[in-house]
């Protein structure tokens, strides 16, 4: 319990070092002058002076800080350089559901293919069929998922739509409120696209740790006992193998929730954060820009804290630490 | 007619096929176990004792590896045995334990539940009846209170604790024979004492038959009733443990035994075999220890058997030399 | 009696400890001791009782908390690195791994050559025929310089690290489980040479070991360590004969024996329990919980290390010496 309490503890305070780190960056850089981009081009001494007033831009920076973190977080109300009049914070809340329903979607679709694919190929040595799922993932890792996305849409959107893929709805997004089926049909390939690259990756990385595993000496033991290989696969070698699996899969969550996902929403049309941060930054926006990074470094931080709580269910040894 | 041996390995080989050709880590070994008996195999590294005692149990996992001659457990033959069948006897008949405590428990489970598992595996009993049983072997083995120590983790354990819990583990189905696999080779002296005194209590209770294999001729001394001396993957010598300790016949069992430190000889030179062991890829033909024997003969080029040179007639040895010169010739040694 | 070539002084070494248990730990805890010139001193423990580190304070490769080392007169305990280098090359350390202590990706002329390069002993080309004429002294040919360390088996690569050891004319030579990863035929070879070398070199011995029938065929005098402390120094011929501390006389009774052995008369003694850790050191004598002896003041008290005719030993209630006869003693 104290192990949760600290791990959680600290996840906050990383959390709030970095929000200090990218306020200083984005609102202290010396030579930008946020008030300068707020006000618009082209605005008097007076109106800058006002907006400066207004935002806080002449006090001194740790309020400056606190005033941010109070737009951002509490009264929610900062607001777009670029659009003006457009809030941030809506703005977030409205492309997150659609980053989460790719990410999350596609996470269970390449978990089951990674660790399927890693535990089949281990049961498998020695035989084709380790060869062959090893040599599907690594095609699986070296495909770029943009050129995956835009082979895929070309066939189901374009060559074969009239035909096989008639029942392929047009790019875009369906909140899962309004339509689940068709939200789940609009992100099938996103899904796969996305969860092909992942899962080859998983399945790889498994395979390594596990045959490391059966070369361990409890495996040894556990033949001596007379358990069925299956067994000794399955409870023995896997829950130890686990382990980094699941600390990458916390990385992959943690950036992909994040915005790293940006190309495959590009590609299948998604208005997820990938894009929306990207926008953002063709414009300079920085109000935007400093919520989605926040936003990013919330699900990595909190990723993160999620996967040493696993690490410790998985691996006692990790709970004296 | 005498009871029939608990188990009985002839001609036991061991060939790996590597870049170089074949390599044979066993080399033709026979012998027996009988009830109750305490059977120690020595060697140094790379002799094969270990190799042997896997192949027999099917824990060799290496493809290149073939496994041919006979082992036979209470007249069924293992070697071939299909998976299935083996996983039967193993952990329930024949029982193992190894010389690394801290790596052969799975890191992840508590003991308890490793020794459940063991239990389970086997017999058909509740998982209440079986935890039960796992804490009275604890308890046994001499882990002081067995019942909150078996919901510990292998971690929490020092290795001569660990090694404990290996052996309830292992006792867990009764077997009648223990294959222990350099037990107490990690362990500190006082704990070796522990952990031997331990199993011969253990094995004079239960009546199991034990191998136990290590390069000590200390312990083989403490705990065996006859003694194998493997080189080069066969069996150099063999007979009681009196018998070979005291009146060793091969002449690597005399260097092996000159080499050992002993009280009232400090600061003397030890009796030293020159050179090194064979490699895998030296010839295999002829005595193996004929390249660092200084007694080695014109007929050391043929391998000699395995047989009685002297006036006991399980007392066994593979050596050209006469019967009679060699009291003599140990004396050159010594 | 031979002057005193090194000399602890109630050396103390204290490690910082992480985690759930923070606090400090004192893996040697005030060990004092003399080598003499021309002895091999053994210390024998088991694991975590402090030898090797303490190993590792005698020869500087650690630094030590408190407590002063002297070798040959001068204190070296608190000396810096740069300070340190003359004296390197006369304190030598020999490791137990002869696996990972030559660096595989050197010749084994240069790794024996090294030494002598870093202290500018000679030019090239009398290094080179220094190199060979080591590398002849611990039984290889010259021709082996060129080899890599993979080429070689582990007793010989534990001969590669004493000819390495050897390169700068060392007095003394503290050996840390030089043997205990070799098979006993190898081991024999190695302390046959190593008993070689002193005999030709006068050199001085800090064997350090867990296997007391090896410390005992090499050493004079033999220093039992327990939890960082030594609890009792004595010959080797009259500790094994007769032991004072408890915990020496369990350790005896448990090497296993050779059958038939003559021993001297021998309780065996099985202790109970585990070492405890460092971490939580008993109070009293570290060893009452597990001593047959023990009483309240084992409890309470602290023994000291009590010398009486060149015999030492930390215990309350010592064990009876046994006199030893002419013939053991000539043994």
């Amino acid at each position: 319990m104290l192990f949760v309490a600290k791990r959680l503890g600290s996840a906050l305070l990383v959390m709030f070092a970095i929000s200090i780190v990218v306020f200083l960056i984005f609102f202290a850089t010396p030579g930008v002058d946020p008030a300068a981009r707020l006000a618009g081009r082209g605005a008097s001494p007076e109106v800058l002076s006002q907006v400066r007033h207004a935002f806080g831009f002449d006090q001194p920076l740790p309020v400056r800080y606190v005033l941010m973190m109070d737009h951002l977080f509490v009264t929610r109300d900062l607001t777009s350089y670029v659009n003006i009049g457009d809030k941030v914070v809506p703005q977030i809340m409205q492309a997150a559901p659609v980053t989460l329903s790719l990410v999350l979607g596609a996470a269970v679709i390449w978990i089951v293919l990674g660790l399927g694919g890693g535990i089949l190929a281990t049961r498998f040595r020695g035989s084709v069929v380790d060869p062959i799922i090893m040599v599907i993932g690594i095609a699986a890792v070296s495909l770029p998922a943009y050129w995956v996305g835009e082979v895929v849409n070309l066939i189901t959107q374009d060559r074969l739509h009239d035909s096989v893929f008639s029942w392929v709805p047009p790019l875009g997004y369906v909140p899962f409120a309004q339509n689940p089926g068709q939200w789940a049909l609009h992100l099938l390939f996103p899904w796969l696209t996305l969860a092909l690259l992942y899962g080859g990756i998983y399945a790889r990385v498994l395979r390594a740790e596990l045959v490391t595993a059966m070369g361990e000496d409890y495996v040894r033991t556990g033949r001596a006992k007379g358990l069925s290989e299956r067994r000794i696969l399955w409870r023995h070698a896997l829950r130890g193998s686990l382990s980094p699996v699941v600390s990458l899969f916390g990385l992959d969550l943690g950036s992909l929730i994040g915005g790293a996902a940006l190309l495959t929403e590009v590609v299948f049309g998604l208005p997820g954060i990938g894009k929306l941060t990207w926008d953002s930054l063709q414009n300079l926006d920085l109000p935007v820009i400093m919520a989605c990074v926040l936003y990013a470094a919330f699900f990595v931080v909190a990723a993160n804290a999620i996967v040493d709580l696993l690490y410790a269910v998985i691996d006692p040894r990790v709970r004296r630490a | 007619m005498p009871a029939a041996p608990l188990l009985e390995v002839d001609d036991l080989r061991v060939a790996f096929r590597t870049r170089d050709g074949v390599v044979n880590a066993v080399n033709g070994l026979s012998f027996t176990v009988g009830r109750g008996e305490v059977l120690g195999i020595v060697g140094e590294s790379g002799s094969g004792k270990s190799m042997a005692m896997y192949s027999m149990m099917g824990l060799l996992d290496n493809p290149n590896a073939t496994v041919t001659g006979s082992a036979r457990f209470e007249g069924t033959e293992l070697i071939g045995m299909p998976l299935p069948k083996l996983n039967r006897l193993r952990g329930s008949s024949i029982a193992m334990i190894f010389q690394d405590p801290m790596t052969a428990l799975t890191p992840v489970y508590t003991v308890g539940w490793q020794i459940v598992e063991q239990i389970r595996t086997h017999e058909k009993v509740s998982s209440q009846a079986a935890w039960k049983r796992a804490i009275a072997l604890l308890d046994e083995v001499g882990i002081p209170d067995a019942a909150r120590r078996a919901k510990s983790y292998p971690h929490e354990f020092s290795g001569g604790m660990r090694q404990r819990v290996m052996i309830a583990m292992s006792l867990a189905c009764h077997p009648s024979l223990l294959i222990a696999d350099e037990p107490t080779t990690a362990l500190d002296v006082t704990t070796q004492r522990q952990i031997l005194e331990l199993i011969r209590d253990l094995q004079a209770k239960y009546g199991s038959s034990v191998i136990m294999i290590t390069h000590d001729m200390g312990v083989i001394s403490e705990i065996a009733d006859r003694v194998i001396v493997m080189y080069a993957g066969r069996a150099v010598e063999l007979g009681g443990k009196s018998q070979v300790v005291r009146s060793p016949r091969h002449p690597y069992t005399w260097g092996l035994l000159g080499a050992i430190p002993r009280p009232g000889q400090r600061g003397q030179r030890l009796a030293t075999i020159p050179g090194l062991p064979p490699g895998p890829h030296d010839d295999q033909i002829g005595c193996p220890f004929r390249s660092r024997c200084r007694f080695a003969m014109d007929e050391c080029s043929e391998m000699p058997q395995l047989r009685a040179t002297g006036e006991a007639a399980d007392h066994l040895d593979a050596c050209w030399l006469s019967g009679d010169a060699r009291k003599s010739l140990r004396g050159e040694i010594a | 009696m031979s002057e005193t070539i090194l000399r602890a002084d109630d050396v103390v070494k204290q490690f910082a400890l992480r985690g759930r248990h923070r606090g400090t730990i004192k893996a040697v805890d005030g060990v004092s001791l003399e080598v003499k010139a021309g002895e091999t001193l053994g210390i024998v423990g088991e694991s975590g009782c402090g030898k090797s580190t303490f190993g590792q304070c005698l020869t500087r490769l650690v630094d030590v908390t408190s407590g002063t080392i002297q070798f040959e007169g001068t204190d070296i305990s608190k000396l810096s690195r740069r300070q340190l280098r003359p004296v390197r090359s006369r304190l030598q350390m020999v490791f137990q791994d002869p696996y990972s202590s030559l660096n595989p990706r050197m010749r084994v002329g240069d790794i024996v050559a090294e030494p002598m390069r870093i202290h500018k002993t000679g030019d090239r080309r009398a290094i080179q025929a220094r190199v060979a004429d080591l590398l002849e002294r611990v039984g290889f040919d010259a021709s082996m310089a060129g080899r890599f360390p993979h080429e070689f088996s582990g007793g010989q690569r534990q001969r590669i690290g004493i000819a390495r050891a050897l390169a700068l004319n060392p007095s003394v030579l503290v050996a840390d489980e030089p043997v205990s990863a070799l098979d006993v035929s190898v081991q024999a070879q190695v302390l046959n040479l190593l008993a070689d070398l002193q005999d030709e070199f006068g050199l001085t011995y800090v064997f350090i070991a867990h296997d007391l029938g090896v410390v005992e065929h090499v050493s004079d005098r033999v220093a039992v360590m327990y939890l960082g402390e030594i609890v009792e120094l004595a010959d080797a011929e009259e500790l094994y004969a007769s032991p004072a501390h408890h915990y020496t006389a369990a350790l005896l009774s448990a090497i296993p024996q050779l059958d038939g052995e003559a021993e001297p008369e021998r309780e065996r003694i099985v202790l109970t329990g585990d070492v405890p850790s460092p971490a939580n050191k008993p109070s009293g004598c570290p060893f009452h919980p597990r001593c047959p002896a023990a009483t309240e003041i084992c409890r309470t008290e602290h023994p000291v290390l009590h010398e009486e005719g060149g015999r030492a030993v930390a215990c309350h209630h010592p064990l009876p010496l046994r006199v030893l006869s002419s013939a053991e003693r000539g043994a």
